[in-house]
């Protein structure tokens, strides 16, 4: 192991010293070390920025969460109610809230609020997952004593959901930095490692960028080690690293005008909140829009909806192709996992890694070595989606029953006739999964290069709207593109429900 | 003072994707205060159920279910219930000495030391009180849950195949001492159990129930005197009675 690291560093070493990839876009270790040396005072500043809000919003983010989450558990009705919203925070993708944000509030606040919403979901669904599927047997006893549903919450509910919750922790610590970075992009003060980036970006200095890139990738780390080594010595047991993508169901059989109308209020949720938060913020209807004054910026004479249209038409189908080949890619490996288990074990560290690598600090990386035309978004789509899809894939496969897999071995049956018969359609339920995590990455990947490299789709029109303090641009772009990823992940949801019931089979997380 | 178990005219039914599924139909049974009471029968004949009914974990689509006349419900509240899982169920974040207090925590009792001890040393786990259930074998979580559901000192005690994880010796040796335990505390008993030889061995009365729709089939009497020896298992009427049951299961 340490011996092929040193390997690669010397590969890496060498492709550096000559200049091999793009012209010299990937620097060579020492020369990244040098720059780092060189820019050591401007470090801890930065770093210092960007762990404020990350850490703030960390502690609200999670504390919010674990809140709800309790409440989803005990009030199905609440869970219903409250799934637009939360499907609203998972999916919406940050950098389009983040020029928002940064006109409604001033300081570290719109740093706190990106990192409390990266980690809000994970959090949540999974103290949701941990209270609902307490022992069944141990709540039996607590019932069988008379015990009613507060006293099962407390001696055993809560209890059984610490690893759970302490699993998700650790996903949300990286996603609390990448949170509080994309603020700083959207322009929140002159620190951190964020502002630092896009400082940077202008002077051609790829040592600097790739310093940058990992001083940030190993902040996250760290966030991520200290929550997996607490999670370790606490519950000394494994929980799966994949991140849930369904929020709480909280489906119980009830009359269909009782279901419709918790429909409705659930759809209706998300832009009572919208409406209410504006309100409260007392912010100026010039730069805080309502989604009424939304409609009416659309309806002046100011071609924004011509403009919108043409972004959409580059930005969608890129993501689409990013997606199906970022997926295509994890699928293929994912069953080649299957014949060779090898597979996994040489991938899953670097899934982890660039699980923990905060998009951000991949983007200007990227962007060196393929330039800025389109295939670095095809680049940056597949790399944010391709690990995730991966992990949720091959930890699905390899969960298949041993026995299901033996029974066609035991007719003499070939390892493609076994990935044919058994796993391909087992893997079902984590194909899903995946491309529900997907779909809301692949548009933060395809915006953040947008914004960053290509001038082009949405993520520019954000970008250059911020410039012309064109309000009603910054918000419709911002809604649209929450409701897209929300609206793509309803279809994969509507396709997955009608798929999954024909097998007879159920979701997976 | 024990208190008695009382069903009548229980029915309760399940749907699914088969269509209905009678799991009890029109089930009365009375169990005398005091009494050891085996309850068997094959998969499926809702002797599940009654035991979840009778502990208040399910209500009846028909019929009164009583425990000394009271409804399962309160009589759990009251503290007046025990019961032992067919898995051990025990939280695996507690020791032994406290996954076996739980009783009191959900009863709001003051947790009674001296009688937790009495009941780590009656069960022959002495040493073991700090240990996690983790660390223990099957046989010894399978004793913490039956010391737990001694705990409260239960007027009626509920056994829902307690042993049916464990290998034959160990069960032999279990039903030994679980006669002991029994023949001190004399509380109202109900096992569930898949054991024909095990509800002879421990049961003044062995209910036999039937499934499709689950009801009952056959009351049968135990008459040997306690207490009853490991060598009553190799004896000419032990083997009369265990033929007797197989056949009443079998439709007899």
């Amino acid at each position: 192991m340490a011996i092929r690291a040193i390997l690669a560093l010397a590969l890496w070493e060498l492709v550096g010293r000559l200049a091999l990839v793009a012209g010299g876009a990937l620097p060579a270790p020492s020369a990244i070390a040098i720059r780092f040396w060189a820019d050591r005072g401007d470090y801890p500043m930065h770093v210092w920025a960007t762990m404020q809000g990350a850490g703030i919003g960390f502690l609200i983010g999670n504390l919010v969460a674990v809140l709800a989450g309790v409440l989803f558990a005990v009030s199905p009705v609440a869970a219903r109610l409250a799934r637009g919203v939360n499907i609203a925070i998972f999916a919406l993708p940050a950098i389009a809230i983040a020029p928002i944000l940064t006109l409604m509030t001033t300081g570290m606040t719109p740093r706190v609020i990106l990192a409390a919403l990266g980690c809000y979901f994970v959090t949540m669904t999974a103290t949701v997952t941990g209270i609902t599927q307490a022992d069944a047997r141990m709540r039996d006893v607590i019932r069988a004593y008379g015990g009613g549903r507060l006293a099962s919450l407390r001696l055993v509910e809560l209890r059984s959901a610490v690893p759970q919750i302490l699993g998700a922790l650790r996903i949300a610590a990286p996603a609390a930095v990448l949170g509080s970075i994309l603020a700083e992009f959207g322009g929140g003060g002159r620190f951190g490692l964020g502002a630092y980036l896009i400082g940077s970006l202008g002077r051609a200095d790829p040592a600097r960028l790739w310093g940058i890139g990992l001083a940030a990738t190993v902040l996250a780390g760290v966030g991520y080690a200290v929550f997996a080594m607490i999670a370790a010595r606490v519950t000394a047991s494994t929980v799966a690293v994949t991140v849930a993508a369904t929020p709480p169901a909280g489906d119980a059989p009830r009359p269909l005008w009782q279901r419709a109308a918790l429909a409705a209020g659930s759809v209706l949720l998300p832009f009572a909140v919208w409406w209410g938060l504006i309100a409260a913020s007392g912010a100026p209807a010039m730069i805080a829009k309502t989604p009424m004054a939304l409609v009416d910026y659309l309806m002046l004479p100011n071609k924004a909806g011509e403009r919108i249209l043409d972004a959409l038409a580059q930005t969608l189908p890129i993501t689409a192709v990013g997606i199906a080949l970022g997926l295509g890619f994890a699928f293929a490996l994912a069953l080649g996992s299957v014949l060779r288990p090898g597979i996994v074990r040489a991938f899953m560290p670097v899934a982890l890694v660039t699980q923990t690598m905060p998009l951000v600090a991949l983007t200007p990386l990227l962007v060196l070595i393929f330039g800025r035309g389109p295939s670095v978004i095809l680049w940056i789509t597949v790399s944010v989606t391709f690990f995730p899809a991966f992990v949720t894939m091959a930890q699905g496969l390899q969960m298949v029953a041993r026995s299901a897999l033996d029974v066609p071995r035991a007719y003499g049956a070939s390892p493609w006739t076994v990935l044919r018969l058994v796993s391909i359609p087992a893997s079902a339920p984590y194909v899903f999964a995946a491309l529900r995590l997907a779909v809301p990455r692949a548009l933060l990947g395809v915006m953040t290069a947008e914004w960053l490299a290509t001038g082009t789709g949405l993520g520019n029109l954000l970008n250059q709207s911020r410039g012309y303090l064109d309000y009603g641009m910054i918000w419709t772009v911002a809604v649209l593109s929450v409701l897209l990823s929300v609206f793509f992940y309803q279809v994969v949801v509507w396709i997955e429900r009608r798929v999954l019931a024909r097998l007879g089979m159920t979701t997976a997380a | 003072m024990p208190v008695g178990l009382s069903l009548s005219g229980v029915s309760r039914h399940f749907d699914g994707r088969g269509g209905r599924v009678a799991a009890l139909s029109g089930v009365s049974l009375e169990v005398a205060p005091g009494a050891f009471t085996a309850l068997i029968g094959p998969s499926g004949c809702g002797k599940s159920t009654l035991l979840r009914l009778a502990v208040g974990l399910d209500l009846p689509d028909a019929g009164r279910v009583s425990v000394g006349g009271l409804s399962p419900a309160e009589a759990a509240r009251k503290g007046l219930t025990g019961i032992a899982f067919q898995d051990a169920a025990l939280l695996p974040w507690r020791s032994v000495e406290d996954n076996i207090a739980l009783p009191f925590d959900v009863l709001r009792r003051p947790h009674d030391a001296a009688r937790i001890a009495e009941l780590i040393a009656l069960v022959g786990l002495t040493g073991f009180e700090k240990a996690l259930p983790g660390e223990l074998s099957g046989g010894m979580r399978q004793r913490v849950a039956i010391a737990r559901a001694l705990v409260n000192d239960p007027e009626m005690l509920f056994l829902d195949e307690p042993f049916g994880a464990l290998d034959q010796i160990l069960r032999r040796q279990m039903n030994v001492e679980l006669q002991r335990i029994w023949m001190e505390s004399r509380t109202t008993t109900l096992l569930v159990t898949h054991g024909i030889d095990e509800a002879i061995f421990l049961a003044d009365r062995v209910v036999v129930m039937a499934a499709r729709p689950g009801r009952i089939a056959r009351v049968i009497d135990i008459p040997f005197p306690r207490p009853r020896r490991a060598e009553l298992f190799g004896t000419p009427e032990f083997a009369a009675l265990e033929a007797e049951i197989a056949g009443a299961l079998d439709g007899h």
